[in-house]
């Protein structure tokens, strides 16, 4: 065992940190293997993680606990929960990982939370602030307000909103792309993706995808969103737009994430408990990982190991 | 088989006062599976079950009207239960060859059925020339902000849904086995 890890050592592959909001923990799952490993405690119905860059910490919010978890990554440890006035959902990290952005789902903020100090500020998003992703050159902060069809840009040193942009009906992930120019948000009601020009900060177009899209990942130059009620994975090209492929996969996929070399994708399934690997070439099924009840992962799940 | 708890009716009633449009995201998403073994070909449950305008099958249900066939997104059903209350469903998905249909409910009061967002899939499945059927449902609690009364709580959605499924299941068992 020892000296078998010892020579793997060197091209260890990613992990997914996966929040299952119904047995209350956290499945950490090998990437190269697709083996689930430890299963941490969380409580309070955990439901959205975040990632940092380096890969020592994740942050995991828990709804119905009021809690955010600082989770020492490489330690598989708890270190302390971080106490929310309401209830913390969509969750992302700065790119220089000293700041946490944690949307309020039933109040009507985003927090910005230093998880050192714990010391906090707030600005306005609207109805349901839901998800939430910082840019690669940690400027600006999107964040989805569900319920007001919008998407809320704040600029993240004075922490104040500097646009909203309406997009489809309900949007939910949002997710960055990796030059930082476009914002990409699945709208659950209208079965679409909202496109969004950040410089220019307004929408490109809404580019149809299945059934109650949830999570948007991008790789190789396309979209992949998982669409809750169709049991699918949509692709599009993220240039033209143009849907290339329909991927059939498990039951009410949600979160969906990338292999930091772009070459394979992952979906979490939540009512079926697994996590789905899918090339992102072929859009061949390549592996699947048992999670535990009820698999969230709601925001960025993989973990660079080095 | 009743859909109502009907000493609880008055406390649920106050609460179902306040707008739907209020509701947020806000609990967790629940699920239930069930599964039942009828003594019946397959394709003979499937010729009960895959006819989503006809919910007869299933306890509670004094009449169904269903329009647009068996067409994902066309195909609605009312449902209207033997003690009055009114259930709108939409067919979502329906895979002939796999048999299985999937279906929302697009409008429900939390009295008759204590849920929101609800969605479900009935699959019959071959086991050695008999049949398995599970019903799937995904849903929120009837009440879907903090601290939710009892009769609204994630655990009374579950036990509504629950005791639904194995009564429903129970029902399609007994008419799929009669001669």
């Amino acid at each position: 065992m020892f000296l078998a890890s010892l020579l793997v050592g060197a091209a260890r592959a990613d992990e997914a940190f996966i929040p299952n909001q119904s047995s209350d923990d956290l499945t950490i799952v090998d990437l190269g293997a697709m083996t689930p490993g430890a299963a941490l405690p969380i409580g309070g119905k955990p439901a959205g993680i975040a990632v940092s860059r380096d890969g020592a910490r994740a942050y995991v919010t828990s709804p119905e606990g009021h809690f955010v978890s600082v989770v020492d990554a490489r330690a598989r440890r708890v270190l302390k929960r971080i106490a929310f006035d309401g209830q913390p959902f969509g969750v992302a990290v700065s790119p220089d990982g000293r700041r946490l952005y944690v949307a309020d789902m039933n109040g009507r903020e985003l927090l910005e939370i230093d998880p050192d100090s714990e010391k906090t500020r707030r600005v306005e998003i609207g109805a349901m602030p839901s998800g939430v992703a910082a840019t690669p050159d940690g400027r600006l902060v999107i964040a989805a307000a569900r319920d007001d069809n919008a998407l809320v840009v704040i600029d993240a040193e004075n922490f104040a909103r500097v646009a909203t942009i309406a997009v489809g009906r309900h949007p939910y992930g949002v997710t960055i792309d990796a030059s930082g120019r476009r914002a990409y948000t699945a709208n659950v009601e209208s079965d679409d993706v909202s496109v969004i020009d950040l410089a220019e900060r307004k929408l490109i177009a809404n580019a149809r995808v299945g059934s109650h899209p949830y999570g948007v990942a991008l790789a190789k130059g396309r979209a992949f969103v998982a669409n809750q009620y169709a049991e699918t994975v949509s692709v599009f090209d993220a240039a033209t737009l143009a849907p290339l492929a329909t991927i059939k996969v498990g039951e009410y996929p949600e979160s969906v994430g990338v292999s930091r070399d772009g070459g394979t994708i992952y979906v979490t399934n939540w009512f079926s408990n697994d996590l789905w690997s899918i090339d992102a070439e072929s859009y061949r099924i390549t592996g699947k990982a048992a999670t535990g009840d009820g698999p969230r992962a709601f925001g960025a799940f993989v973990r660079a190991v080095d | 088989m009743s859909f109502v708890i009907p000493r609880r009716a008055l406390i649920v009633a106050a609460v179902a006062l306040i707008p739907a449009a209020a509701f947020a995201h806000g609990p967790s998403r629940q699920k239930v599976v069930e599964k039942i073994e009828i003594d019946a070909p397959p394709a003979k449950v499937w010729a009960i079950v895959g006819n989503f305008g006809d919910l007869s099958w299933l306890p509670g249900v004094a009449k169904t009207e269903g329009t647009g066939g068996n067409t994902p997104d066309q195909a609605k059903r009312k449902l209207t239960l033997a003690n009055g209350g009114v259930i709108e469903e939409t067919l979502t998905k329906y895979d002939e060859a796999g048999q299985s249909l999937s279906y929302k409910i697009d409008s429900v009061d939390v009295k008759i059925l204590p849920v929101n967002n609800y969605s479900s899939t009935i699959t019959v499945k071959d086991v050695g020339g008999k049949t398995e059927v599970e019903w799937k449902g995904a849903f929120y609690r009837g009440f879907m902000n903090n601290d939710p009364p009892p009769e609204l709580s994630d655990e009374a959605s579950l036990k509504a849904v629950t005791d639904l499924y194995k009564a429903g299941l129970a029902s399609l068992k007994a008419k799929a086995e009669a001669k």
